[in-house]
């Protein structure tokens, strides 16, 4: 470990300090259910796209996109480019209407459009599905970037003697306290820092690489990255990819012939390539001859196939070579199209995102941050990519010139766990304090986006089934200690989640864990209520067992096909199973048949039933009509107020 | 902290008041379709842009296959930088567009609901 992670742990423990006392000094400022939940609706909309933009960015933005480039190229710039276009449902479809209709959660729009209990429970459910589906991911990120930074766990202390169960159940202690004690305007205020620190942690990161560079020894010369040539350079060679082989099949002359083939192109951009890949080999049979069993695993280096057009080549018994530059190495045909439709359409339906769409004063000022969020993600999102192309060559340099940093590990000059390309590269070319900056940027963008899950699910007890059916009688002082109280239950079972990822397998069954359950958070966020919120504000025929049945077709059957998936990952379900549970445990984006399902079953069960709320035309001069906003305008009330004032509606 | 003062709402299934505001079933329709065709009409601008990725990275060669710049190609180029542009100003011109619609419609909806409102208030009385 040494003086290399003690920064990190300190910047990251300044962060800590620093959220922690943002959320005591909000603490004054949250005495009713509307600070507490909306932070009084008062949010200004730069404030607010900061902080719309932090919950947004999570470890799989932070750690994944990047990782996602650095190892598949072009198809992980399509994953973040999804990301961003995401955005652009919400501002033209959602974001006004939502916060015409004012409340404060998603299943309170749920109950007020379509006017029943049972409405408002289905929602709730949505919102508990799709959040802790959020969760996981964060929480596996917060235990695995612990164990990289700290390394170490409570020697003797049971579970927590392992640093990635110490990492899960620290990081979600200290989000539970400071959610809350600091409420939506603690989170808010936490959220905004934290959006700054990761974007500046990342353009810092590309400025370091672009303009300082790195000191490559190997071949005596200052690396400084440049777009389009390091992109020119990258693209030249095929794309090669760590990959394992068992000791036994290393020993079949033929799969070793090929493994030394895949050595000898990774290490042609070396300062000597047939020194390098000797130097590789050589490790790979030491490997090989001090290994235990012949089902040892070996660290190799392989050519990445291209999935494009896997079809064509299945049938003609061809196969693409596979280059950065070029798609298909994550999507083949179908998935090109359905990962972009998941990240797109999901965006619009996590509540967590949702609910911030409350805190604006107005539906123009709605829009107007939704503006700022797409500012703000765009340029990460332009950066992360180009960060994972500099990676390539950096940590290949490293690598050659025998100054790679020993956390992580690598073969042929590449990471073998793409996902530590974040601290690698920030190790490599900007040293210690570079390595800091990045870690505690790490932990930012998990804090501020499993702080936003745990008030959209906080609420979604607290105030959709406690305060409306438990005890609609409830004092202020009563409705904000069950927020509370609720922020404390989620973040115990956000540990528990936390814990049980490595217990089940499935940190093992995917090689990029994180990035996949993302993307499972946005199908179910995508199938549960963006048919049901698209209809409901834009087709007044839309009826409760309408919106119910398209609820229940596109969220229940994208967490179906997910279950299934992740058997099939677990070998549950065979890899030889067909029909239509083979069919559907292969999908890896349910989105393209969950999403036009929900819309179809909204059709055509509204139109059997027919039976429309008494007041539909209140409702629907709620979403569409603008006289509340005219009269706030009038009175000067359209203006977002500073965070620390109490007392808003 | 000052209060705000009260917009003294009244709800009925035919029109909304907030202080001296109504909105009608008849004005909020009329926002309503103006609104719509806006939103869709971006929407359908946004989809069609963003599938034509895919559409052309299964389908044109050439799209993803000739290098125009360094190492870019031109689907390289767009989907790095060039979508993000598109992005912007889709977002940016929508967000002025609709403003404007509100303004616009915000007068309209006043006066169509002129004559109405004194038929409500009267009544009431």
């Amino acid at each position: 470990m040494g003086d290399l992670n003690t920064i990190a742990i300190v910047l990251v423990l300044i962060l800590v300090a620093m959220t922690v006392a943002l959320s005591v000094f909000s603490r004054r400022f949250t005495r009713t259910t509307a600070d507490f939940y909306l932070a009084g609706r008062k949010v200004g909309s730069f404030a607010n796209a900061s902080a719309i933009s932090g919950d947004y960015l999570s470890a799989a933005s932070f750690l994944g996109v990047a990782a996602a480039v650095y190892a598949s190229g072009l198809d992980g710039v399509w994953y973040a480019a999804g990301f961003a276009g995401g955005f652009m449902v919400v501002v033209f479809f959602i974001a006004s209407p939502l916060r015409r209709f004012g409340e404060y959660t998603v299943p309170d729009f749920a109950f007020g459009r379509f006017g029943t209990n049972r409405m408002r429970l289905v929602a709730v459910v949505g919102v508990l599905a799709t959040s802790l589906f959020y969760m996981a991911p964060q929480m596996y990120g917060a235990g695995t970037t612990w164990k990289v930074l700290v390394g170490s766990g409570i020697p003797g202390a049971g579970f927590l003697s392992d640093p990635y169960n110490l990492g899960v159940v620290v990081v979600g202690l200290i989000i539970m306290i400071y959610v809350a004690v600091g409420g939506m305007k603690g989170t808010t205020l936490n959220q905004i820092i934290q959006f700054w620190w990761l974007a500046f942690a990342m353009i810092l990161t590309l400025l370091v690489v672009s303009f300082v560079g790195f000191n490559n020894t190997a071949k005596d010369e200052l690396m400084r990255f440049n777009f389009a040539a390091d992109l020119g350079t990258e693209s030249e060679s095929y794309l090669m990819g760590p990959g394992q082989l068992t000791v036994a099949e290393l020993e079949d002359p033929a799969v070793y012939a090929q493994a030394e083939l895949a050595m000898t192109e990774a290490a042609r951009h070396t300062s000597d390539p047939e020194a390098f890949a000797a130097a590789e080999m050589a490790r790979i049979d030491e490997a090989i001859a001090t290994a235990e069993s012949p089902d040892t695993m070996v660290n190799v280096v392989v050519f990445q196939k291209n999935k494009l057009h896997q079809l064509k080549n299945e049938l003609l018994g061809t196969e693409d070579a596979q280059f950065f530059n070029q798609p298909g190495h994550r999507y083949n045909g179908f998935d090109q199209f359905s990962m972009v439709l998941a990240l797109v359409l999901g965006t619009a339906g996590l509540p967590h995102i949702l609910n911030r769409y409350y805190t604006n004063p107005s539906g123009s000022a709605a829009r107007r941050s939704t503006f700022w969020v797409l500012v703000f993600i765009g340029v990460f999102y332009i950066v992360s990519p180009m960060v994972g192309l500099a990676g390539r060559s950096m940590v290949r340099a490293a690598v050659d010139s025998g100054v790679a940093p020993a956390t992580a590990d690598y073969v042929g000059g590449l990471l073998v766990k793409s996902d530590a390309l974040m601290p690698t590269i920030a190790r490599i070319a900007g040293g210690e304090i570079l390595m800091g900056i990045v870690s505690a940027g790490a932990f930012a963008a998990m804090f501020s986006t499993l702080a936003g899950l745990l008030i959209a699910s906080a609420s979604a007890v607290g105030h959709d089934v406690y305060e409306k059916y438990i005890n609609p009688d409830a004092t202020e002082k009563q409705k904000v200690f069950i927020g509370k109280a609720s922020v404390v239950f989620f973040a115990l079972l956000a540990i528990s989640i936390g814990y049980l990822i490595p217990a089940t397998g499935l940190n093992t069954a995917y090689p990029a864990l994180i990035a996949m359950m993302v993307t499972w958070a946005f199908a179910v966020g995508a199938g549960a209520f963006v048919p049901m919120l698209l209809t409901g504000i834009w087709w007044k025929g839309t009826t409760e067992r309408g919106a119910i049945a398209g609820m229940i077709v596109g969220g229940g059957g994208s967490v179906v096909i997910i279950f299934m998936n992740m058997f099939k990952a677990l070998g549950t379900i065979g890899a030889d199973a067909g029909g239509i549970v083979g069919f559907l445990a292969n999908l890896t984006f349910p989105t393209l048949f969950t999403f036009p399902a929900a819309v179809i079953a909204i059709i055509i069960v509204s139109k059997l039933d027919g039976k429309l709320p008494k007041n539909v035309d209140e409702i629907w001069m709620r979403i569409h009509g603008n006289a509340h906003e005219r009269w706030e305008k009038e009175h000067g009330l359209d203006k977002a107020s500073g965070l620390f004032t109490s007392g808003g509606k | 902290m000052t209060t705000p003062p009260s917009s003294e709402v009244t709800i009925t299934s035919t029109y909304i008041q907030h202080g001296d505001h109504i909105d009608t079933i008849e004005s909020v329709d009329l926002v309503f379709k103006e609104q719509r065709k806006l939103s869709f009409t971006y929407g359908a601008i946004f989809f069609i842009v963003t599938l034509a990725v895919p559409a052309l990275t299964v389908s044109v060669e050439g799209w993803w296959r000739t290098q125009i710049w360094g190492g870019f190609t031109w689907n390289y180029l767009f989907i790095s930088l060039i979508y993000y542009v598109f992005l912007w100003t889709m977002a940016w011109t929508y967000s002025k567009k609709a403003d404007a619609l509100d303004d616009r419609l915000a007068e309209v909806a006043d006066k169509v609901t002129e004559d109405v409102a004194e038929e409500i208030l009267e009544a009431g009385a």
